[in-house]
């Protein structure tokens, strides 16, 4: 209930899981391949995890481990996780996993995720510390939207020791107001 | 069906910069409701083919059930999805009263244009709670966001600010481009506008 009006928690649910339906359930056009408007039992449907959560938990459906948490993707974080493009496999993939967890069968998520986040963590505020801020533009998309926070997070603090150290107009237009428009001399 | 529009709408909320304002978009709000209405009455048809049937509803767990739930959770998630998008808006609404001004006028047009006439008036009304619980305990809560160094600084004008400001006794003329040597607190809420930079060294 406490993230109930945060926006990355509704945008997380909506990532999609692969069910096994338990129970038939009639008057929804969920799967697209039955002719009629109901999902039978032992159908393997797609749905969002709001859903599938809430029916898993009244039995009616059980949850399989959806496609950004397959055997490749382990094999490639485990040979370098620093390299991996998490964000095209699922831009909230830690918090997503954390959701997703209790849920599933497979035991070594957890694991997964742990040794995935301590590697590209380390790796990601290495880079903010050494390389310029103009050659991110290569790593930043490969980043999920978590690390792409604390990313952003350790920039703004770098900037603000810097300007805090040289000096300088303490005053600012308010961010809230969006960037300044082009100055027309 | 099924959240989809709910979650479109979020989005819509989401691919703007961080804590800056969309315009409204009233297209999606309404069509996520009409989605809810949707849900609404597959429902009802659902539960209304039990009872004909002559079925407990309560606990009966048959196919109908579970269609109708997943009905019930499609309109909950679009609920809170519209609830989110509000409650979001309300908090940038909120941001601008304390940190650009608690006139709606002072507002740089292309914000105002931005906000439904139910925000300007939470505006107005949160602008209005403010100021009376900053006049109840005598302090000015808005003033010296950063931490003052000295009273008085220089700025300089960016932009075409009306004539005839009265800043203390006397009447300032603040034509673009020049400079002036003002009290902090004066030049405070221009400098958050845009209207005027802080010259420093």
């Amino acid at each position: 209930m406490a993230k109930y009006f945060d926006i990355d928690d509704i945008l997380i649910e909506e990532e999609f899981v692969p069910v096994l339906f338990h129970k038939t359930a009639n008057g929804v056009t969920i799967d697209l391949s039955a002719e009629t408007s109901c999902v039978e039992q032992g159908a393997k449907v797609e749905l969002p995890f709001w859903l599938a959560h809430e029916l898993y938990l009244r039995q009616a459906v059980s949850i399989n481990l959806p496609a950004c948490f397959d055997q490749k993707t382990k094999l490639e974080i485990q040979a370098d996780a620093a390299c991996v493009d998490l964000r095209s496999r699922c831009p909230y993939f830690y918090e997503f996993g954390c959701k997703l967890e209790p849920l599933v069968t497979d035991r070594t998520i957890g694991i997964l995720l742990s040794t995935a986040f301590k590697i590209r963590y380390k790796e990601t505020l290495t880079k903010v510390y050494t390389a310029a801020h103009i050659t991110a533009s290569k790593f930043l998309p490969l980043l999920t939207k978590e690390e792409t926070n604390l990313y952003e997070a350790a920039h703004l603090s770098m900037t603000e020791f810097k300007k805090w150290r040289v000096g300088g107009a303490r005053f600012q237009r308010a961010s809230i107001l969006g960037r300044k428009r082009k100055e027309t001399y | 069906m099924y959240g989809r529009k709910g979650y479109q709408l979020v989005k819509d909320f989401a691919s703007g910069e961080k804590g800056q304002l969309k315009p409204f978009n009233s297209k999606l709000f309404d069509e996520a409701v009409e989605e809810c209405d949707q849900n609404h009455h597959l429902i009802q048809s659902l539960i209304r083919k039990m009872q004909q049937e002559g079925l407990d509803v309560q606990n009966n767990r048959n196919a109908d059930h579970y269609g109708a739930l997943i009905h019930h959770l499609s309109l909950i998630r679009n609920k809170r999805c519209l609830m989110a998008y509000v409650y979001n808006r309300a908090e940038i609404v909120r941001d601008l009263a304390w940190r650009v001004g608690l006139e709606l006028l002072d507002l740089p047009s292309e914000i105002q244009e931005k906000l439904t006439t139910l925000e300007k008036e939470y505006f107005k009304n949160h602008s209005v709670a403010i100021k009376s619980y900053m006049g109840k305990v005598g302090i000015e809560l808005n003033v010296d966001m950063v931490p003052p160094k000295d009273p008085y600084i220089k700025v300089r004008v960016l932009d075409d600010i009306d004539d005839g400001i009265v800043l203390g006794d006397k009447i300032t003329n603040f034509s673009r481009h020049s400079m002036h040597f003002v009290k902090r607190t004066d030049a405070e809420q221009y400098i958050a506008r845009g209207q005027m930079e802080e010259l420093t060294g």
